[in-house]
C-alpha cells in the first residue's frame, strides 16, 4: 500500500487512541479491497465458460459483486481466478503472471482441475496435480465445473477472508486457504438469502465496531 | 461406390495392397514406400477423388514389434472412405511423408511423431507439437515411463 | 509523387515493395497464450510487415492433457467422461461419438427413442454453441451487447439440460448401451417454451448484429478461404460450408434419427468471415426446425438397453464412426484386442484441421482482422490439444 500505510502503525499506535484508528482504517481497507476485486481474464478450459463467461452474463451478473472489471492485464488485476487444467507447459507462464500482479493478490482455484489435477489425476503424463503446487491459492471452489453459484460462493468466502483478515499492522499476512464447499444440505435459495445477507450487510462500514474492535486491541497492549 | 469395387479399383492402381482384416472400413495394407503415388492417385483419379485426409494416426503393436500407421481418407463429393494402413518396423520407424499430397498431413505427422517419434522423410517441419522441444520420450508408445504419472488405485 | 501514392497503395493491398521509400521491417508479434480473444490458451506466433500478416504459426500444448494415453487406462465408459472436457461447447455430441464407435463395434442395439433423445439434445446444444458464438464473436469484434444477449438465450438451454441431465456443461448423458436417465417430464413443455421464445429472438439477432452495416462493412471479404484449400487443411462444419462445400455428416451419412427430419444444409458463396458468420446463424435456424419436428414425437421404449455396470467387450479390430458437432466432424478411432479397456484410441477433432486455416485466411490480412478470422472459425483449444 506504499510508504503511508508502511509507516502509519509505527507512528499511530504510540499516540493516544492510535490503534482505534488504525483498526478503523484497517476495516476501511479491507472493505474497499474487498468489494473491489479485479479479475484476470484467465481461463485454460471448460471451467472458464462457467466461472468467467457464465458468471459475466446477463443471468447471474458478477457485477453485483463489484468483481466485474476483468482485466486482461495482470498488472491492473488482483485476483487470479484458475478456471481450468494446468499443464507442465502453461505452469511456468501462470507463474509469471501471478508475479506481474500487484500486492495484495488473492488467487482462487475454481474447479477440480486446478484443485487437484480433477479427472485428469491419474495417467496423465502433463496435468499439473493443482495450483497450489505452483502459486498459493487463497480460496478452492469445487466442482467440475462449480456452478456460477458455486462461484459466487467462493467470492463471497474469499471477501469475507479479505476483511477479517489483513491489518496494515501485519502487512503480507494470510490467513489459511479455505475450501469453498457449499454446507451439506444447502439448497438455492440459502445461498440467495445468504448472499443477500452479506450484501446488505456489507454494504457500510460498521464504525462502531471498528472503534470498539480498536479499543479492546488497545486495552490488550496494555496488559501486555 | 461400395467396399468391394473400391478395393477392387484400389488394387487395379497398386497391386500390392492387401485386405487388412478386422476393421469396419474397407482397408487396405500398403508397403511404406508405394504410399505416396498411391495417394496422388486415389486424390487425382476422377472415379475415386480421396480429396480430405480425415485423420492420421499411429498404433503401436509392441508383442509384434511394429507400428501400424492408419491414413483414413475420405472423398467429400463421391462420399466414400478408404484406410490406408503402412506397417514400419519399430526400430527404425521411417516413412514419407504425404504433406505434398494433402497439406493437413503436415501437423498431422507431426502430432504422430511428437506421440510415436516416428520420423517422416522429406517432412519440412518436424517439430514436436504438444510438448516442450526437450520432453524426452514419447508419450503413446506402450513402453512409455514417466514418474510423473500416477496409478490408480484399485 | 506519384511514387509516392502508388507505393502507399501497394501497401494497403498487403504487397510492400523492397525498393520502396515506406518499406518496413518485419518484426514478430506473440499472441497468447494468455490472450482475451484467443478463446483459452492458443499461443500465435505472427510475422508482420506493418500491419500486414505475412505468416502465423500457432503453437500448441498449452493445455495438452493426454486425454488418449488415459484412455487406454480405463474402460469405454470412463472414457466417454473425458470426451466431455474435449469440445466442452458440444460436449453430447462428443459423448455420442464415442458412444457410437463402441455401440457399432459392440453391435448393441438401441431403440428409436434413445435414438430421438440424442438428436433433440445434441441439435439443442448446438443452438447453445453457436449462441456462445455469437456473443463471443460479437464481443471480439469490439460489441458488448451480444455477448449479454447470447448468454441470456443460453442459460435458458442450461436449465433445460439442468432438468434432465443435471448438468450444465459437462454431460456424460449418452452412454455405451442409451442415455443416462429419461427425459424429464417438463422437458417437452420446457422445450416448446424455449423454442418459442428463441424464434423472434433469433430475428432481433438478424436486426441488431446481421443487418448492422458497420458488422458488414467489418467482416465481409476479409480471411478468404476456397473450397479447395478448405478440404485440403481438411477443415469441416461450418468453416467448410462457408467456403461452398455442403458438406454435413447429418445429411451424407445420417446417424441418430436424422434421416427422418426435414432441413437444409446453409452453404456459404465466398468464404469469407462473412459466410462463416452466416452459416452459423442459419444453422441455429435449421436446428430450431429440427427440434420443432421432433419435440412431439418422440418414439416411447426403453432409455436404456444394458444396465450401467454391465462391461463392454469389444471385438478385436480397428472401428471408426464419427459425427457432426457444432464445430465439424469429430470422429473416434477405436482399435480393440479384445480387452475391456480399448487398446488405442484416438479422437480426429474437428477445431484441430480448422485452426491451420488461420495461416491461409490470415496471410497478406491485416492485423486487425485477425481477431475476426480467428472468431469467426469458433475453435475451442482443448479440443485442439485434448
Ligand atoms: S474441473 Fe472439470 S470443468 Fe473444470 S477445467 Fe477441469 S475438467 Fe474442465
Amino acid at each position: 500500500m506504499g510508504v503511508i500505510t508502511d509507516k502509519l502503525p509505527g507512528v499511530l499506535e504510540p499516540v493516544p487512541g492510535g490503534s482505534v484508528l488504525l483498526t478503523a482504517v484497517d476495516q476501511l481497507i479491507n472493505w474497499s479491497r474487498s468489494n473491489s476485486l479485479w479479475p484476470l481474464t484467465f481461463g485454460t478450459s471448460c471451467c472458464a465458460i462457467e466461472v468467467m463467461m457464465a458468471t459475466g452474463a446477463a443471468r447471474h451478473d458478477l457485477a453485483r459483486f463489484g468483481a466485474e472489471v476483468a482485466r486482461p492485464s495482470p498488472r491492473q488485476a488482483d485476483l487470479l481466478v484458475i478456471a481450468g487444467t494446468i499443464v507442465k507447459r502453461m505452469a511456468p507462464r501462470l507463474r509469471t503472471l501471478y508475479e506481474q500482479m500487484a500486492e495484495p493478490r488473492y488467487v482462487m482455484a475454481t474447479g477440480s482441475c486446478a484443485i487437484c489435477g480433477g479427472p485428469f489425476m491419474y495417467h496423465s503424463y502433463t496435468t499439473v496435480r493443482g495450483a497450489d503446487e505452483i502459486i498459493p491459492v487463497d480460496v478452492y471452489v469445487p466442482g467440475c465445473p462449480p456452478r456460477p453459484e458455486a462461484f459466487f460462493y467462493g467470492l463471497l468466502t474469499l471477501q469475507k477472508m479479505i476483511k477479517e483478515g489483513e491489518s496494515i499492522r501485519h502487512p503480507g499476512e494470510r490467513r489459511r486457504p479455505v475450501l469453498a464447499a457449499l454446507p451439506e444440505g444447502m439448497t438455492l435459495d440459502d445461498i440467495r438469502k445468504e448472499m443477500q445477507d452479506l450484501l446488505s450487510h456489507d454494504a457500510n462500514v460498521n464504525m462502531a465496531a471498528a472503534v470498539a474492535e480498536g479499543a479492546r486491541y488497545s486495552s490488550e497492549l496494555k496488559d501486555f | 461406390m461400395d467396399a468391394l469395387n473400391l478395393i477392387a479399383a484400389v488394387q487395379a492402381l497398386q497391386p500390392d495392397a492387401k485386405v487388412r482384416e478386422q476393421t469396419d472400413q474397407p482397408t487396405l495394407i500398403v508397403p511404406a514406400h508405394a504410399l505416396v503415388a498411391l495417394a496422388r492417385q486415389l486424390r487425382d483419379d476422377p472415379t475415386l477423388r480421396f480429396d480430405l485426409l480425415e485423420t492420421h494416426t499411429a498404433v503401436d503393436w509392441l508383442d509384434e514389434d511394429r507400428f501400424e500407421l492408419l491414413y483414413l481418407l475420405a472423398s467429400v463429393p463421391l462420399g466414400h472412405h478408404l484406410t490406408l494402413s503402412v506397417s514400419i518396423d519399430r526400430d527404425e520407424p521411417v516413412v514419407p511423408t504425404l504433406c505434398e499430397v494433402y497439406p493437413i498431413a503436415q501437423w498431422l505427422e507431426r502430432e504422430v511423431y511428437d506421440m510415436f517419434g516416428i520420423l517422416y522423410d522429406n517432412h519440412p517441419d518436424l517439430r514436436r507439437l504438444f510438448l516442450e522441444d526437450d520432453w524426452v520420450g514419447f508419450p503413446l508408445r506402450k513402453d512409455y515411463e514417466d514418474d510423473f504419472m500416477l496409478e490408480r488405485p484399485e | 509523387m506519384s511514387v509516392h501514392v502508388s507505393t502507399l497503395q501497394a501497401r494497403i493491398s498487403g504487397e510492400s515493395t523492397a525498393s520502396s521509400p515506406l518499406s518496413t521491417e518485419e518484426y514478430f508479434v506473440n499472441m497468447g497464450p494468455q490472450h482475451p480473444s484467443t478463446h483459452g490458451v492458443l499461443r500465435l506466433v505472427l510475422r508482420l510487415d506493418g500491419e500486414t500478416v505475412r505468416e502465423v504459426v500457432p503453437v500448441l500444448g498449452y493445455i495438452h492433457r493426454g486425454i488418449e494415453k488415459m484412455g487406454e487406462h480405463g474402460n469405454y465408459r470412463q472414457f466417454v467422461h473425458l470426451v466431455d472436457r474435449m469440445d466442452y461447447l458440444s460436449a453430447l455430441a462428443n459423448n455420442w461419438a464415442v458412444t457410437m464407435v463402441v455401440e457399432k463395434a459392440a453391435k448393441m442395439e438401441t431403440t428409436e427413442r434413445i435414438q430421438a433423445i440424442r438428436t433433440l439434445v445434441c441439435e439443442l446444444q448446438r443452438i447453445q454453441s453457436h449462441l456462445l458464438w455469437w456473443g463471443v464473436f460479437g464481443m471480439d469484434l469490439g460489441g458488448f451487447t451480444p455477448f449479454f444477449y447470447g448468454l441470456r438465450e443460453r442459460e435458458q438451454i442450461c436449465d433445460i439440460f439442468e432438468k434432465t441431465i443435471g448438468a450444465r456443461l459437462t454431460m456424460n448423458y449418452i452412454q455405451p448401451g442409451g442415455v443416462m436417465f429419461d427425459i424429464h417430464p417438463e422437458f417437452v413443455k420446457d422445450v416448446k417454451a424455449f423454442i418459442s421464445y428463441l424464434k423472434p429472438k433469433l430475428v432481433e439477432y438478424d436486426a441488431l448484429v446481421t443487418d448492422n452495416v458497420i458488422i458488414q462493412e467489418r467482416i465481409r471479404g476479409i480471411g478468404k478461404l476456397s473450397a479447395e484449400r478448405a478440404i485440403a487443411l481438411g477443415a469441416t462444419g461450418p468453416v467448410l460450408r462457408a467456403s461452398g462445400v455442403a458438406h454435413d455428416l447429418r445429411k451424407s451419412e445420417p446417424y441418430g434419427v436424422y434421416s427422418q427430419l426435414d432441413f437444409d444444409v446453409p452453404v456459404g458463396k465466398d468464404g469469407d468471415c462473412w459466410d462463416r458468420y452466416w452459416v452459423r446463424m442459419e444453422e441455429m435456424r435449421q436446428s430450431v426446425r429440427m427440434i420443432e419436428q421432433l419435440i412431439d414425437n418422440i418414439p416411447e421404449g426403453k432409455t436404456f438397453m444394458v444396465k450401467p455396470a454391465a462391461k463392454i467387450k469389444v471385438p478385436a479390430g480397428v472401428h471408426y464412426s464419427h459425427l457432426e458437432t457444432a464445430r465439424g466432424i469429430l470422429g473416434v478411432l477405436l482399435v480393440s484386442d479384445g480387452k475391456e479397456a480399448p487398446y488405442r484410441i484416438h479422437c480426429r477433432t474437428p477445431n484441430f484441421n480448422n485452426l491451420w486455416c488461420i495461416g491461409e485466411m490470415a496471410t497478406g490480412g491485416r492485423m486487425g482482422d485477425l481477431v475476426a478470422m480467428l472468431s469467426s472459425i469458433d475453435i475451442v483449444v482443448p479440443d485442439i490439444d485434448r
